[in-house]
């Protein structure tokens, strides 16, 4: 579905992305793992467009996307959930929801999405009207994943969906992954939590340093000592 | 001689309050109720031209030094269709804001676009740029001298009870004010304008969803230059006269106005707009008429000193 071929990213002089190639097969949890600064988040928002490759061409569902404008992916099938959730603050719970549905004109199937939602997260069913920037840091995740969800995408891109949760909180929104994950959406995972990633995972790239070291099966990766000792605490 | 000044300044001070004093009393309230009227047209017109100010703010981080302009070509087109045509005033006014609107676009896919990634310091010179570049584009097109608008609307005025309040100041309030409920509404309730509201706040994330940032950029220009022009139209029809400059002194009143209620925000554009028509006319009514220009700007000082973000707007950090 997803195919990175040996792109590189530069930010001006500095290569973050060095000859990265990848796939993410349809109905598929893949995962990007590594430290802080690997570079996950480059690689993901250039998949999204919104940085350029300096070499090497990404394909979605084996069209190039070099021809594209960041703003038609989604009319494609792909949905970014991005690093820090950016939602939109001053608006409601409900109208980022709708921005999410943006592309959208089938105005009454919307409904039974909104209801989807709001069953995954029932907390921003309580919350519809109120502005999302008074929401706590797990709420606009949910918000974050369901405007994301709400394009209904083939593929979605979660860019560190753990970030700066409580234990608790990470947990629901790794169930929630598992259930999207059932629907039949195929998600491309960056996280630095490597322990959860690869508990949903089915298969793993390990980054580092601008490079892709290691990959294979999640289970395989939770088991491997390097992996081990780098990523999961011993 | 300074204190020659000083009793010449105590008399007028004396003076006032006897004037005000033997005033109280039906005429004086008569006369209040005529201002409050009055202040609240200017103040209209203020607050449509700067709604442009704030929106294009809003979205772009910039202010658009060329905004007066733009409602100065409003006024020149409105000119130009009354001196050539018999269309009634609502057409007149649609041409007027459509064009207006064209031009705004245009503007910024010229000038502005192609420095979207510039410094913002970049974007603000060519902004005074085109300023000169209209104003002068107008003075070789039209020549310096003012112009006689003619009378689009009918100019008698309608009394109620004792008040005799103008067509044109009646007319002004009017239009403003439903113009700024649409605005309201489509900011509000349209997908388009929530997209704005998107792309304001967030325009990485915006892409994201799919909008479409630069045309959402240029749809807010054309709304903010069709308000101006309305604005230019109103103020030519209430001053009756067009020239190059006309747009310059509420152009920047109207920033004013933006700054004043907070910039970014749409109702603190409306807010300022009213409230620096208000403090205008009744300075010019009871105080001065040279002051109250002194007064206005006076007020943005401590204004922005006590209040650096304006009235409605609140203290956040500027993201990055």
């Amino acid at each position: 579905m997803l195919k990175v071929e040996n792109i590189d990213v530069y930010y001006d002089k500095i290569h973050a992305i060095k000859d990265v190639s990848f796939t993410v097969k349809q109905g598929e949890v893949v995962t990007l793992i590594g430290a802080n600064g690997a570079g996950k988040t480059t690689i993901l928002k250039t998949i999204s467009k919104i940085l350029e490759p300096t070499r090497g061409v990404v394909l979605f569902e084996g069209e190039p996307l070099s021809k594209l404008l960041p703003h038609q992916l989604v009319y494609l099938g792909m949905a970014h959930v991005p690093e820090g959730r950016r939602v939109f603050a001053q608006m409601t719970v409900k109208e980022n929801l709708e921005m999410g549905a943006y592309i959208r004109k089938d105005k009454s199937s919307m409904k039974a999405d909104y209801d989807q939602i709001f069953t995954y997260f029932p907390r921003l069913k309580e919350r519809m009207n109120q502005p999302s920037g008074t929401l706590s840091g797990g709420e606009q995740q949910m918000l974050a994943i369901g405007r994301a969800l709400m394009s209904k995408p083939k593929l979605l891109l979660l860019d560190e969906p753990s970030m700066g949760l409580a234990p608790l909180l990470v947990k629901e929104i790794f169930n929630i992954v598992q259930t999207i994950k059932k629907q039949g959406t195929t998600i491309l995972l960056v996280e630095q939590n490597a322990n959860q990633a690869l508990q949903v995972a089915d298969r793993a790239y390990v980054l580092e340093t601008g490079k892709i070291i290691k990959s294979g099966n999640a289970i395989e990766l939770l088991e491997d000592d390097s992996v081990k000792k780098a990523y999961l605490g011993g | 001689m300074m204190a020659i000044t000083a009793i010449i300044f105590h008399l007028c001070i004396t003076g006032m309050l006897i004037h005000t004093i033997e005033r109280i009393g039906g005429s004086c309230l008569i006369l209040f109720l005529q201002q409050l009227i009055n202040g609240l047209s200017v103040g209209s017109i203020y607050a449509l031209i700067a709604l442009g100010y704030t929106m294009v703010y809003g979205i772009i981080k910039l202010i658009n030094f060329a905004h007066g302009e733009i409602m100065m070509a409003g006024a020149y087109i409105a000119f130009l269709l009354a001196v050539n045509t018999n269309l009634p005033f609502v057409f007149v006014l649609v041409i007027a804001m459509v064009l207006s609107a064209v031009i705004g676009v245009v503007v910024e896919i010229i000038a502005y676009r192609p420095l979207r990634k510039a410094p913002r310091i970049s974007v603000l010179i060519t902004a005074i740029g085109v300023s000169f570049f209209l104003q002068n584009l107008a003075l070789v097109l039209f020549k310096a001298d003012p112009k006689i608008m003619p009378e689009l609307i009918n100019k008698s005025p309608i009394t109620i009870g004792p008040l005799q309040v103008g067509t044109v100041t009646l007319t002004t309030l009017f239009l403003s004010i439903i113009f700024m409920i649409a605005l309201d509404l489509f900011v509000k309730r349209t997908k388009p304008g929530k997209a704005m509201r998107a792309v304001s706040e967030d325009k990485e994330a915006s892409i994201l969803m799919g909008i479409n940032v630069n045309r959402t950029i240029s749809m807010t220009f054309a709304i903010g230059s069709a308000l101006g022009a309305l604005g230019g139209v109103l103020y030519a029809v209430m001053y009756t006269q067009v020239f190059p400059t006309l747009g310059v002194l509420p152009g920047l009143k109207a920033f004013v106005a933006a700054v004043f209620g907070g910039i970014g925000l749409i109702p603190g554009a409306v807010l300022g707009g009213f409230v620096i028509g208000m403090i205008e006319t009744f300075t010019k009514a009871y105080l001065s008429t040279q002051w109250s220009d002194a007064i206005v700007f006076g007020l943005l000082i401590i204004v922005l000193l006590v209040k650096p973000t304006g009235i409605l707007g609140k203290n956040q950090k500027e993201k990055v």
